[in-house]
């Protein structure tokens, strides 16, 4: 229905299941296995491969609700292994670089492409990008091709849904009265960018599949909901208006949140937890040449816990943006460690810093900087930190020899087969 | 990888040695291989021949396997190189 030869196409590629299918490419035995892939502390579900879907495992569930059944159901449950998760999302986004010149890693598993002009059969540039994939890291690609990414999220989710399509869609293929079909099948709130509040309030104007937003007045849809709504109608027409992000700006929000391996009652312990996390956290955001404005640090009680709850927060803005570990650190202490409560239980704790800008941007003179802050003591900690095993140097209670007792369960985790020579893949000869 | 058993000896891959693996390359007639057998990672000679294909260990005290067809065989990689221990 498009007008083929003059509109730019766009392929969205991910990685079906990405994180099941990980623990997948190096364990042929979890092959057509139900699998699914636990928070940080072996806490909740976050990936399902579609076995496990399939079982009805919802997303998000404690695995302790869980465990009873999973021997009866054959379900496994790993630990999640964001490193050998990273270093696979790395090699299939070098693959597809060479598929297309204009490529964005939109998130650890999938990226936008442009497809070529020059490619004569775009369904068969998917099927080869999806077998290049699959036979260089053993991970199965869906691809959808369409003339605007929102378009190409929903052929993507075709691509997946429709067992024929075999995992690569190219929505141009659809004539306009098929394509009007599918659009009428395909429920609001599964467009890419409409969410679930917003889905009410185009239910309460009888909009409800993505065909009658399509056909809405695009015109008056912006005076309601603003220019976002009305790309995203021109978008479903076919017209391009969500352009590539090739070179992602650097990430303007970090966040270091984990939960602890058993509950943590004193303020003591809250301010040991605090100096490692800003150590990982100032050390990411040192690595992207940022400083932060304002640091936000939380903490919670277990919600599913019967006694009872506490969630101290605290914000913090400093005068001028910071990089500086000591600053961070001695900010934070002074200010969350008196909201916390002894004898509460806390079970999780984060730091977030917000308003990044480049390091030079801010470079406003600040005549009140106090002699430690010149001495570069957190890049100093940053070049140390790595040569020796877990976390060893660091600021006051940061620098234990051995991590303490509330640091990461991860009891199910799988090799990091690709980036540890210790963990190598074995393979039998035998 | 790292290599579990003394199957392939005589090709010069012993017992706790590591062997590269290029997952890119198709396997030939006569290349080393890593094969999914039965959910494990095994590796093997790739014997191509007229009555079928072989999964063949270099090592007489272990017996070959033979595969009806080279369609069946999940083939994981080829091995390319081994760093021996001494």
């Amino acid at each position: 229905m498009f007008n083929q030869s003059m509109s730019k196409q766009i392929a969205l590629v991910d990685v079906n299941s990405f994180f099941a299918s990980c623990e997948r490419a190096f364990h042929p035995a979890l092959k057509n296995v139900p699998v699914v892939v636990l928070s940080n502390n072996d806490g909740c579900v976050v990936a399902r491969s579609s076995e496990a879907k399939a079982l009805g495992v919802p997303m998000g569930i404690p695995w302790f609700k869980l465990e009873g059944q999973a021997k009866t159901w054959g379900l496994v449950a790993r630990s999640s292994n964001y490193e050998l998760y990273g270093d696979l999302s790395w090699r299939v986004m070098e693959l597809l670089s060479r598929y297309s010149s204009g490529i964005e890693v939109y998130s650890i598993d999938e990226s936008f492409l442009e497809v070529p002009r020059a490619v004569p059969d775009r369904n068969a540039w998917g099927i080869d990008i999806k077998a290049a994939v699959h036979q260089s890291t053993g991970l199965p690609v869906s691809v959808g091709i369409a003339p605007s990414k929102t378009l190409a999220k929903l052929a993507n989710h075709g691509a997946k849904k429709k067992p024929h399509l075999q995992g690569v869609c190219d929505i141009n293929r659809y004539p306009p009265e098929h394509l009007s079909q599918i659009l009428a099948a395909t429920p609001v709130t599964g467009i890419w960018g409409v969410a679930g509040r917003l889905g009410k309030r185009l239910a309460a104007m009888n909009i409800h599949s993505a065909l009658d937003l399509r056909d809405s007045d695009e015109r008056r849809m912006r005076k309601k909901f603003g220019v976002t709504m009305q790309r995203t109608i021109l978008e479903l027409r076919g017209v391009s208006c969500i352009p590539l992000e090739e070179e992602r700006t650097t990430k303007n929000q970090l966040i270091h949140s984990r939960s602890f391996s058993h509950p943590v009652t004193t303020a003591r312990e809250i301010e040991q937890v605090i100096g490692i996390y800003i150590q990982k956290i100032g050390a990411r955001l040192r690595a992207q040449g940022s400083v932060a404005k304002t640091m936000t640090v939380w903490a919670g009680t277990s919600p599913f816990s019967e006694g009872e709850s506490h969630h101290p927060s605290v914000r913090i803005n400093f005068e001028v943006p910071t990089d500086n570990q000591i600053q961070l650190v001695k900010a934070a202490h002074s200010a969350f460690l008196p909201l916390v409560q002894h004898g509460m239980r806390y079970v999780r704790l984060g730091v977030v810093l917000t308003g990044l800008l480049p390091k030079t941007a801010g470079a406003v003179l600040d005549i009140f900087e106090t002699s430690t802050d010149k001495k570069n003591i957190g890049l100093l900690l940053d070049s140390l930190t790595p040569k020796v095993e877990g976390v060893p140097i660091g600021l006051g209670r940061a620098g234990m020899k051995k991590p303490p007792g509330w640091s990461m369960r991860r009891g199910m985790l799988s090799p990091r087969a690709t980036t540890h020579w210790e963990e190598l893949i074995t393979v039998k000869a035998n | 990888m790292r290599v579990s058993g003394e199957s392939m000896l005589q090709a010069g891959i012993s017992d706790g040695d590591e062997v590269i693996v290029d997952r890119s390359k198709s396997p030939q007639h006569g290349d080393i291989i890593i094969a999914e057998l039965d959910g494990e990672l095994t590796v093997k000679r790739l014997v191509i021949t007229a009555r079928g294909v072989i999964l063949h260990a270099e090592n007489p005290h272990y017996p070959d396997i033979v595969v009806p067809e080279l369609s069946t065989l999940s083939v994981w990689g080829v091995v390319t190189m081994c760093l021996h221990h001494v």
